[in-house]
């Protein structure tokens, strides 16, 4: 592997001090799984790697009263820190209390010896259109909490995504955590996703289905990965089935999912096929949301 | 960059200087001998370079050596006790989950990482921890039941 420096800062502000060195390419490093590889096909080349994983913070899942700073959470959100591991998410009964849509999206990732090193800031960070957590992101409506040398902010994770592998994170900045708004008892959520190998490729199509009770009924989100450059909603389906959940709308939401995609033909299926595996998985989810709505 | 770094092996300290960009896959087989842990892909894929880490099955093609600084690893060289073979290495033996034996430490790796943590899983269980090691040569069925008696479920 070509040879970098590799430091593991013990503060935000030694972090961010090398995280701005000039003229070197420095990389924030959690899990490496992304990383190591792309180091190898010397696709990236960094000078320097920042471990920022043992960073104060970064590893606690825990209920926060509103979000620190951003003040979008009126009730008590979850933190769950950047660095947190796959398998702790979907093992996490804080996070399968109400946010079990983004359990299973993380349970989804890879295989074990993956999931024990793989973080959701570095899915996040990657961006690869296709990464597990990020639909599962959407439908949640979290927010990003970043820090840099110049401060902290919070986006919605909506304004966080802007193309394969691009985000909204400025030079020297990193993901510290997300923060999950509350959703009231009696919500329901669901990810589906396709591979070809079960256990360790990346998602063809992935839809995560949030059913949210209100107003006597529900509010529905839905959201897709790989079929377009970043994971998307779909609000002309959700807006169908938040007005009734019957088969007729569940058929007319998979149908406006399709309408959404735009997926392309790569290494690992055709654009046709995924478009036809965005109306099944859409129909099995929702499915799956109904179903435990009736229960 | 050169990193002094000390970490268990099966319970032994070592101390080693390694380089920022070396794995602990290359460490572990070219600096400490510990040759259990293959190396095949060098990609995440294979699972053949399976070690526990501080009891986690992780690929240790992909994980620096200078991350293990402090935690504890474990490779099938540490399985057997006073000369005693491990259960899950009798049980393979006894149903014959090993051909070529390539995969083999690393299916073993996943498979204590497992029974560890949960130590009478189902069928579902065990095939689910183990969809990060390949075998090209058993088929699987051999494996499976190989962990399943171990787990106190064989038929
Ligand atoms: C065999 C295999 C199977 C895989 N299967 C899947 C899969 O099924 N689904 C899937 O989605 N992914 C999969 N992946 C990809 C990868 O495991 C995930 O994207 C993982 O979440 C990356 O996290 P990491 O902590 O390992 O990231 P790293 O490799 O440490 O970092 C990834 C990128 O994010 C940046 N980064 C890391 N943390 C932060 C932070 N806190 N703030 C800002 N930037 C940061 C890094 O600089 C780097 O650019 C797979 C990878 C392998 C090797
Ligand atoms: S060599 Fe590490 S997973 Fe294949
Ligand atoms: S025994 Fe040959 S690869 Fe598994």
């Amino acid at each position: 592997m070509r040879p970098f420096d590799y430091y593991q800062p013990e503060s935000f502000d030694e972090a961010f001090k090398l995280l701005t060195m000039p003229d070197k390419v420095v990389m924030p490093l959690a899990g490496s799984t992304d990383l190591i590889p792309m180091v190898r096909d010397e696709r990236w080349s960094p000078d320097i790697v920042v471990d920022i994983k043992e960073l104060p913070g970064l590893r606690d899942i825990k209920p926060v009263a509103g979000g620190p700073g951003c003040g979008v959470c009126e009730g008590e959100c979850l933190y769950v820190g950047a660095a947190v591991r796959m398998s702790e998410i979907a093992r996490s009964p804080l996070v399968n209390r109400h946010w079990g849509v983004l359990a299973q999206a993380a349970g989804a990732v890879g295989h074990e010896q993956v999931r024990n090193r793989a973080t959701l800031g570095g899915n996040m960070g990657t961006a690869s259109p296709a990464g597990d957590t990020l639909s599962a992101l959407l439908v949640l409506e979290a927010e990003v909490l970043i820090q840099g040398a110049g401060g902290e902010r919070c986006i919605p994770v909506t304004k966080f995504f802007l193309g394969p592998r691009k985000t909204a994170l400025r030079p020297g900045e990193i993901i510290v955590a997300v923060l999950l708004p509350p959703l009231p008892e009696g919500s329901a959520g669901s990810y589906e996703r396709l591979s070809r190998r079960r256990g360790a490729d990346l998602a063809l199509v992935g839809v995560s289905a949030l059913a949210v009770p209100y107003a006597g009924g529900y509010q529905w989100r839905l959201a897709l990965c790989a079929v377009a450059p970043t994971p998307i909603r779909v609000p002309e389906a959700e807006a169908v089935l938040s007005a009734g959940h019957d088969a007729v709308s569940l058929e007319q939401a998979a149908q406006l999912a399709l309408a959404a995609s735009h997926p392309i033909d790569d290494v690992r299926a055709t654009a046709a096929y995924r478009r036809e595996m965005v109306v099944r998985l859409t129909r099995r989810a929702l499915q799956h949301v109904v179903e435990q709505l009736e229960h | 960059m050169l990193h002094e770094i000390t970490f268990n092996v099966n319970g032994e300290p070592y101390t080693v200087a390694v380089k920022s960009q070396h794995t602990l896959l290359d460490v572990l087989r070219e600096k400490l001998g510990i040759t259990s842990p293959k190396r095949g892909c060098e990609n995440g894929e294979c699972g053949a370079c399976t070690v526990l880490l501080d009891g986690k099955p992780v690929n240790s093609c992909m994980v620096l050596a200078v991350e293990a600084a402090g935690h504890e690893i474990e490779t099938v060289e540490g399985l057997a006790r006073d000369g005693e073979l491990h259960p899950l290495q009798k049980a393979f033996i006894e149903h014959n989950a090993v051909q070529c034996g390539f995969c083999t430490p690393g299916v073993l790796m996943s498979a204590k990482g497992l029974l560890d943590e949960n130590p009478h899983p189902n069928v579902d269980e065990i095939k689910h921890a183990l969809a990060g090691n390949l075998c090209r040569c058993t088929g699987y069925v051999r494996i499976v039941d190989a962990v399943l008696d171990v787990a106190g479920n064989g038929q």
